[in-house]
């Protein structure tokens, strides 16, 4: 019987940059085949060319059994080969409702072209019911939460009949149990004779929903194996290249004798619960957790100066200080790296260098900056982060997420600031370069008189790197722990109990 | 590009191949080479076209009109590099040499003249920036506003009627430096000089691009966005000023209906340049170039005896055009 889908040799290069250098794929019926590699790897692009957005430089696919021709394939015609993608980030219209959503472009109208708006929601609802999501089809789409939204998406793809789904890290932004009702559907959907090709760093998930494994390294496909057999230790090596993912201990501990690098007593605005408490020692890593919109989020935003807030008490090194706006945020020496990268992080069509330079420059006032200071800069943070570039030129757009990660990094390094907001930093980020990001952390806190605010969602890693952890649910602090006191399972209960009892009373 | 195409690739024959072919898409890329092309291009077409095309009477005019959409392109630059655009150049244009005539009727200085314009085109430029960034409103909007505005303002201090007898302006329009260069384009070198050099060496500079290329980016690294705003409208609105004093020189009077359509080719001389109407990319080198494209392709239909009115048309099919040619390369 034909494979559902066949790509051989193919190949891609960006500007003379080999990206994919001859690499195959291939999906059963009824399959989950997750697609493993670090950022960089070539997973992203070698998608694109599936669902048409990119078109390769050479090689062979096939659909079905249909040999597809890769140099008029584009989204149109993948559309119409029955490949449906879930980005990261979400292509739904969110003014418009979740059933205007699920038929556009297809709306059933009568013969005079006015819309059956009860025949669209009762389609709508069927789809819904697919993807087992009991929402009102009239809803408006930016009022849904992320995981309902990823849900929505995925039974959009599945009312346009699709074929392969691919799902790029779907469950980056999930709670346990919205990730375990997605693993549901998911097996669902492959009892539908659907192919589904899983993209995700965490690890763990692999062996839950994969049914065979494909690593991907530097362009090229390193193995393809049972999911069922994979060892996760080997899998890892695989993909870094390397026998060990570097774990570096921490050499300083917090200095809970001197003044804390921030104190914030009674930090109040409309989307907390009650006033927030807390405090971050020199050298320390604090880390902050909680579920999807338990406010972690609000709080660095917040604390930045980005959306409005009052505070009782707030003191920068024992000194009271007011902070209104990312401006005078970034005066006071903290730094901010955003959930979303791409979105407000990074300027996409400039250099590294300039990317990195931009803190620094701003917080400058001469009318003039020095550019041979600035090259040097760059060139000295590309060799201190380990940002993989060709150059301090290059265009941020063309990296990786790690590596863009590491640029936004070295802007704040490099603007010598003394308080770092983290907001899930290692976000879409594989596990070879979350070591870095780790490492980035702990080599800015042994530094003199630095903190990091570390905000996460992924329970590991918080207890991973952080000296404290805050916990946080329903838009307030709800626990203090150490995380050498503490497990995963009791961090997980203080992040779900409040809400429990809200519902209970 | 360049230092992407030679590191980024391997010592096999394969990569080498590769490799120039990179070199050669990145010369093509290259948005100043490929105007420098086009322009050329042009010249020898108009030249077989037209015997007076290649006179010296001629180009010297091209270079007069040149002057007056370079340095509103100049101006016009830093806005669109910083994702926005000004619609108001041609009204500010004329709103400007009416308030320096009137000043000049008044005082008979040159001086002051000459300050009361470019003062007047700063004002609407900084007035500009106040709409974008105190009250919201999109750069399109505001400007398209504040095109209404400054022309009625034209008509009012005047009446209507042009300011005749500005005889001393003359020298700026129709002067020449050492008996060879026109004055004009003594300016033109001297404004697209500083302009370079303020988009490159200074932090103003930086930011606009950085705003172009993510304003919430911008915002969030601590830059004062709005300032840098306010100063690149102002900056569009100052020059708008100055180009009027070059024409206001060239004709002897200004006129209330003077620059009209100025904003066509001002954006057009920026567009065809290659800067990308997204912001963010672009250089004030090229806008130089797209303004000798622009006057170059109105002179053209002027000698070739095309009606007038046909040049607006022209003019905004090679916007149009310019975008659609970019649109297509960034989708490669």
């Amino acid at each position: 019987m034909a494979k559902l889908l066949e790509m051989t040799g193919i190949t891609k290069a960006f500007y003379g940059v080999r990206v994919l250098k001859g690499v195959d794929l291939d999906l059963d019926l009824g399959e989950v085949h997750v697609l493993l590699g670090e950022n960089g790897a070539g997973k992203s692009t070698l998608i694109k060319i599936l669902c048409g957005a990119y078109a390769a430089d050479g090689g062979s696919m096939s659909i079905g059994g249909r040999p597809v021709d890769l140099a008029t394939h584009d989204p149109r015609s993948a559309e119409d080969a029955g490949v449906a993608t879930v980005y990261q980030n979400f292509h739904l219209v969110p003014h418009l409702s979740v059933a205007e959503n699920l038929s556009l472009g297809r709306f059933v109208h009568q013969r005079s072209g006015l819309i059956r708006w009860r025949q669209v929601h009762a389609h709508a609802r069927e789809a819904l019911s697919r993807v087992d999501l009991g929402i009102d089809p009239g809803a408006r789409v930016a009022d849904l939460p992320v995981s309902q939204k990823q849900l929505l998406e995925i039974a959009i793809a599945l009312s346009k009949n699709a074929r392969i789904l691919i799902l790029d890290e779907p469950t980056a932004a999930l709670s346990r149990r919205e990730t375990d009702h997605l693993f549901r559907i998911i097996r669902d959907i492959k009892g539908r004779g659907i192919g589904v090709i899983y993209i995700s760093h965490k690890l763990e998930e692999v062996k839950q929903v994969g049914d065979r494994i494909s690593v991907l390294r530097d362009g090229v496909k390193v193995a393809t194996l049972p999911a069922a057999e994979a060892d996760l230790g080997q899998v890892i090596s695989l993909m870094i290249g390397k026998d060990l993912i570097r774990r570096g201990a921490r050499e300083r501990r917090a200095d809970p004798t001197r003044a804390p690098v921030l104190s914030v007593r009674g930090l109040k605005s409309e989307v907390f619960s009650s006033p927030l408490d807390l405090q971050v020692a020199p050298g320390e890593i604090l880390g902050v957790t909680g579920l999807v919109g338990s406010g972690k989020t609000e709080l660095a935003r917040a604390l930045f100066g980005i959306d409005p807030s009052r505070v009782d008490q707030l003191l920068l090194e024992g000194r009271p200080v007011r902070i209104d706006s990312p401006r005078t945020a970034v005066e006071l020496g903290i730094g901010y790296l955003s959930e979303d990268r791409d979105v407000d992080g990074l300027c996409l069509g400039l250099g590294v260098k300039e990317n990195v330079s931009l803190v620094a420059l701003a917080k400058e006032t001469g009318l003039f900056f020095s550019i041979p200071a600035e090259r040097r800069a760059a060139t000295d943070l590309v060799s201190s982060v380990g940002l993989k570039v060709s150059g301090i030129s290059q265009l941020v757009r063309y990296l990786s997420g790690g590596n863009k990660q590491k640029v936004v990094f070295g802007k704040w390094l490099h603007a010598r600031c003394r308080l770092l907001l983290l907001d899930e930093p290692t976000m879409g980020i594989d596990v070879g370069a979350r070591g870095d990001i780790y490492g980035l952390i702990r080599a800015f806190v042994a530094q003199e008189g630095r903190a990091v605010i570390f905000i996460s969602s992924d329970v590991e890693e918080i207890l991973e790197v952080s000296d404290r952890v805050l916990v946080m649910a329903r838009r307030e602090i709800v626990g203090e722990l150490e995380p050498s006191k503490t497990s995963k399972q009791e961090i997980l209960q203080y992040a779900s109990r409040l809400g429990r009892a809200r519902v209970e009373a | 590009m360049t230092e992407l195409s030679q590191n980024g690739t391997e010592n096999t024959t394969r990569s080498g191949s590769l490799a120039a072919l990179a070199g050669l898409r990145a010369l093509v890329r290259n948005q100043a080479f490929s105007m420098l092309l086009i322009l050329a291009l042009l010249w020898i077409v108009l030249g077989f076209l037209s015997p007076y095309f290649f006179t010296v009477d001629n180009l010297f005019e091209i270079t007069l009109q040149t002057a007056v959409i370079a340095i509103i392109g100049a101006g016009m630059t830093f806005v669109i590099l910083s994702g926005g655009i000004d619609l108001s150049v041609g009204s500010v244009f004329a709103c400007s040499a009416i308030v320096g005539g009137i000043v000049f009727t008044h005082t008979h200085s040159l001086v002051l003249a000459i300050l009361a314009t470019a003062g007047t085109g700063a004002l609407y430029g900084l007035a500009n920036g106040l709409l974008i960034t105190l009250l919201r409103v999109p750069p399109f909007i505001g400007t398209l506003g504040m095109m209404g505005i400054a022309r009625g303002f034209a008509l009012i201090f005047v009446n209507g009627v042009p300011i005749y007898g500005l005889e001393r302006y003359k020298f700026l329009g129709q002067g020449k430096v050492l008996q060879i260069i026109p004055v004009p384009t003594v300016i033109v070198l001297v404004v697209f000089v500083l302009g370079y050099l303020v988009l490159t060496y200074t932090r103003f500079g930086r930011f606009t691009y950085v705003i172009g290329s993510n304003a919430e980016a911008a915002r969030l690294s601590g830059i004062s966005v709005r300032r840098t705003q306010m100063g690149i409208y102002a900056t569009c609105g100052l020059l708008t000023g100055l180009a009027s004093i070059i024409e206001a020189g060239r004709l002897g009077i200004v006129q209330p209906a003077g620059g009209n359509g100025y904003e066509l080719l001002a954006i057009g001389a920026v567009i065809v340049g290659g800067a990308s109407t997204f912001g963010g990319e672009g250089s004030i080198v090229a806008t130089l170039i797209g303004a000798i494209i622009v006057t170059t392709i109105r002179n053209g239909l002027n000698i070739l005896g095309v009606n007038a009115f046909w040049q607006y048309v022209v003019n905004g099919l090679v916007i149009i055009g310019a975008v659609a040619a970019d649109q297509f390369r960034r989708r490669r």
